[in-house]
């Protein structure tokens, strides 16, 4: 029996190593710091909710659904205003101004989207608590378990794809050295769009799971970003595993770390959550700026193994 | 495609004849040649958008708008400061804009309250008693012209430090950091600033308001008018500036180091120096706007500070205006400001069309403009409306007149 709040701070723990793995695939790939996040991630939960709500069903089965919407606003986002930024050279700021654009344009979406709902089919869901849709499994939410499994199948998917597969090692090279790897033949726009189509799909399956621990609103994304960019600066931005790695370092220590304080401190501890994230992101880019995949752990196991598969390191 | 082929030649034959008497038509009136430029094009929008509301809505929403720019300019002339000329990804913009509003909300109306003789511990901010407390200072302010006055200037001085301090605790940060990590780091410093006052309520109050002791009171039914004036004053005040500062060699080195961060280390300027006093000022600049807010509305709440009104629209602002160019802040201000209230007031009349969908509330157009704005801009004009130009420190003629000697000595050895 695993008490509620553990189960809870799992659950969160997992969407969150999904959202920064996400966040730092397309950094790394493209120099894009993807504030579209935000409302890729809400969406990737109201197109569950309005399944869930509408033909009804398990919010598990539309899990893919999710994710695909996510890969689709991701292609789209990579089309209309990645590419040709990515050609013209832009900094890396232009970049990022761009996804805050195509974010609030999600945004306004996703407002007409819950205008529509609650019109046409007479549904709230500008505040959900999509948890009620669960079932529980020897007392625990089932949430806790799939998440957890969600998030660990998907670093070993994605682990297998960079290891296993030709296109895979094209996109590490392309992250270690765009201009060698078109050298050789590697195509960047693929491996752009490969990254936006994985990091969306992350993003949408993500909220997914976020609305599991939060109320589902259209503002969820909006609030939990902070908790997304810390998860993918600790993990590095570099290396799809940091991200992951370290979004389970921020949501578990977020959540379970408040829930301590609060028992020791007292409850006021708790309206204060979200500086713990910032508290983390601080302590990583001032003590380790390469964050957690940068941090030499075979060395300090005393293992003289050279770590492989790993992101790579850039300067 | 060949069946296109006699349409294609009718489409050129057009344009040419169009173009043909076009340029009859400016040779004839020459300040036509002026009209295709985006920003002639934009400042025609905002006088006839302007002209058009005084005239079917009244005076009230001009000034209204009036009010609006001015504040936002403040804002976005600081983000120029940091960003257009200093390079710095200022993400967090909400962050100073808080510092000046809680310090007048949480501070400013304590020492008021103290040099009234009122209540002025914690529980100044307490909902129960604020309004009770700043109804009883309002009301001694309302016949006291002098000490009102006194009281705005304590204000802003006190914002403008506040403000200061917060720019040079940014400027840690951004020292060491770059890019996108630095960017990142501010946005979360903002946004945890306004959790930090929802949440401790002897703050500003919490989730409740607190109000702030009016300066303006003694204007009676005037006062929207005289702190619009005095709000578009100190506007003007801000832009000169930002502008002056710009020319300056201080200015200068600010966008040699954006530039080229190598060039200014090896003529000798102090990186750290430079970036951490444009960041003080910006800072300051940008939490006189956050405290001019503050008691334009007469009451601070946190919730009220998110990034997505002090950091992102100033940033569209400054984006559709011309990075780095303080008239086409000024501009983008401007455009934006209009086409924000004319959504605003029209959304009814939008909302009644025939075939206007039931499920659309216009309101929500302003996020997708806003958005679709700065795709475009990034994509199609990158240097905004008045694209930042090279700064000439001396007066033309004298520059022609040493580029004339200059010449000179080159041709006779």
């Amino acid at each position: 029996m695993i008490p509620p709040v553990v189960a809870d701070a799992i659950t969160y723990a997992s969407a969150l190593s999904l959202l920064g793995c996400g966040i730092t695939i397309i950094y790394m790939c493209t120099r894009t710091f993807n504030f579209a996040h935000a409302s890729m991630c809400t969406w990737g939960f109201y197109i569950a909710y309005a399944c869930v709500a509408l033909v009804g069903g398990s919010p598990y089965t539309y899990y893919p659904l999710s994710f695909l919407l996510g890969a689709f606003l991701g292609a789209v986002c990579y089309f209309t205003i990645n590419r040709p930024l990515l050609k013209r050279k832009v900094s890396e700021i232009t970049l990022m101004m761009s996804t805050l654009g195509y974010d609030l344009v999600l945004f306004s979406m996703i407002l007409m989207f819950c205008d529509y709902l609650t019109l046409n089919y007479k549904l709230s869901p500008r505040m959900v608590v999509f948890s009620t849709y669960d079932f529980k499994v020897a007392g625990v939410r089932a949430a806790t378990y799939i998440s957890l499994v969600l998030a660990i199948a998907s670093i070993t998917a994605i682990h297998l794809f960079l290891t296993k597969t030709k296109f895979g090692v094209a996109l590490r090279a392309t992250v270690e050295n765009p201009d060698l790897a078109a050298v050789v033949g590697i195509d960047p726009d693929k491996v752009y769009l490969a990254s936006w189509l994985i990091g969306g799909g992350l993003a949408s399956l993500g909220g997914a799971v976020l609305a599991m621990t939060m109320t589902g609103t259209p503002v969820m994304g909006m609030e939990a970003i902070v908790a997304m960019f810390a998860s993918s600066i600790l993990g590095g931005l570099y290396s799809a595993y940091g991200g992951a790695l370290g979004g389970f370092v921020v949501g578990i220590t977020e959540y379970l770390g408040s829930y301590l304080l609060a028992g020791w401190l007292g409850p006021w501890v708790l309206t204060y959550r979200i500086v713990i994230p910032l508290i983390i992101m601080v302590i990583a880019l001032f003590f380790f700026p390469r964050g957690l995949a940068g941090i030499p752990w075979s060395k300090l196991l005393g293992l003289a193994r050279r770590s492989s598969g790993s992101g790579g390191e850039r300067r | 495609m060949s069946f296109l082929k006699p349409v294609k030649e009718k489409w050129a034959e057009l344009k040419t004849r169009v173009a043909e008497s076009w340029g009859r038509l400016v040779e004839r009136y020459r300040i036509l040649a002026y009209l295709p430029r985006a920003d002639v094009l934009a400042c025609l929008f905002v006088f006839i958008c302007l002209a058009w509301l005084g005239a079917a809505k009244g005076a009230v929403i001009v000034v209204n708008i009036l009010v609006t720019f001015a504040l936002f300019l403040i804002i976005t002339l600081s983000l120029n400061l940091e960003v257009g000329l200093t390079g710095i990804p200022q993400f967090g913009r909400v962050l100073a804009v808080i510092a000046g509003a809680f310090i007048v909300g949480g501070l400013a109306g304590r020492l008021v309250a103290l040099m009234l003789g009122m209540e002025a511990g914690l529980y100044y901010a307490h909902h129960m008693y604020n309004y009770r407390i700043v109804d009883a200072i309002n009301r001694i302010l309302e016949h006291n012209v002098a000490l009102s006055m006194g009281i705005f200037i304590m204000y802003l001085v006190l914002a403008a430090l506040s403000g200061a301090v917060f720019g040079w605790l940014t400027s840690r940060p951004a020292i060491r950091l770059r890019e996108a990590y630095l960017g990142i780091s501010l946005l979360a410093f903002g946004d945890v600033m306004m959790w930090i006052g929802n949440n401790w309520w002897p703050l500003v109050g919490g989730t409740n308001a607190v109000h702030i002791p009016d300066p303006f009171r003694w204007a009676g039914d005037y006062r929207f008018y005289v702190i619009t004036v005095v709000i578009l004053a100190i506007a003007l005040g801000v832009f000169v500036l930002v502008e002056r500062l710009s020319r300056s060699p201080f200015g200068r080195t600010l966008r040699m180091m954006r530039d080229c961060e190598l060039a200014a280390q090896v003529y000798g300027r102090d990186i750290v120096r430079v970036r951490t006093l444009s960041l003080v000022v910006g800072s300051a600049v940008a939490a006189i706007g956050g405290a001019l807010y503050a008691i334009y509305v007469g009451t601070c709440t946190a919730m009220s500070y998110t990034r997505l009104t002090w950091t992102f629209w100033p940033w569209a602002y400054m984006m559709l205006g011309g990075i780095g160019s303080n008239v086409g802040v000024v501009l983008g201000v401007l455009v934006f400001t209009i086409i924000r209230t004319l959504i605003f007031i029209y959304r009814f009349e939008l909302k009644y069309l025939p075939g206007w969908p039931p499920w659309l509330d216009p309101v929500y157009l302003e996020y997708t403009f806003c958005g679709l704005a700065l795709i475009l801009i990034v994509l199609f004009r990158p240097y905004g409306l008045v694209p930042e130009k090279p700064v000439s420190t001396l007066p033309h003629e004298q520059i022609e007149e040493m580029l004339k000697k200059v010449k000179e000595k080159a041709s006779s050895p």
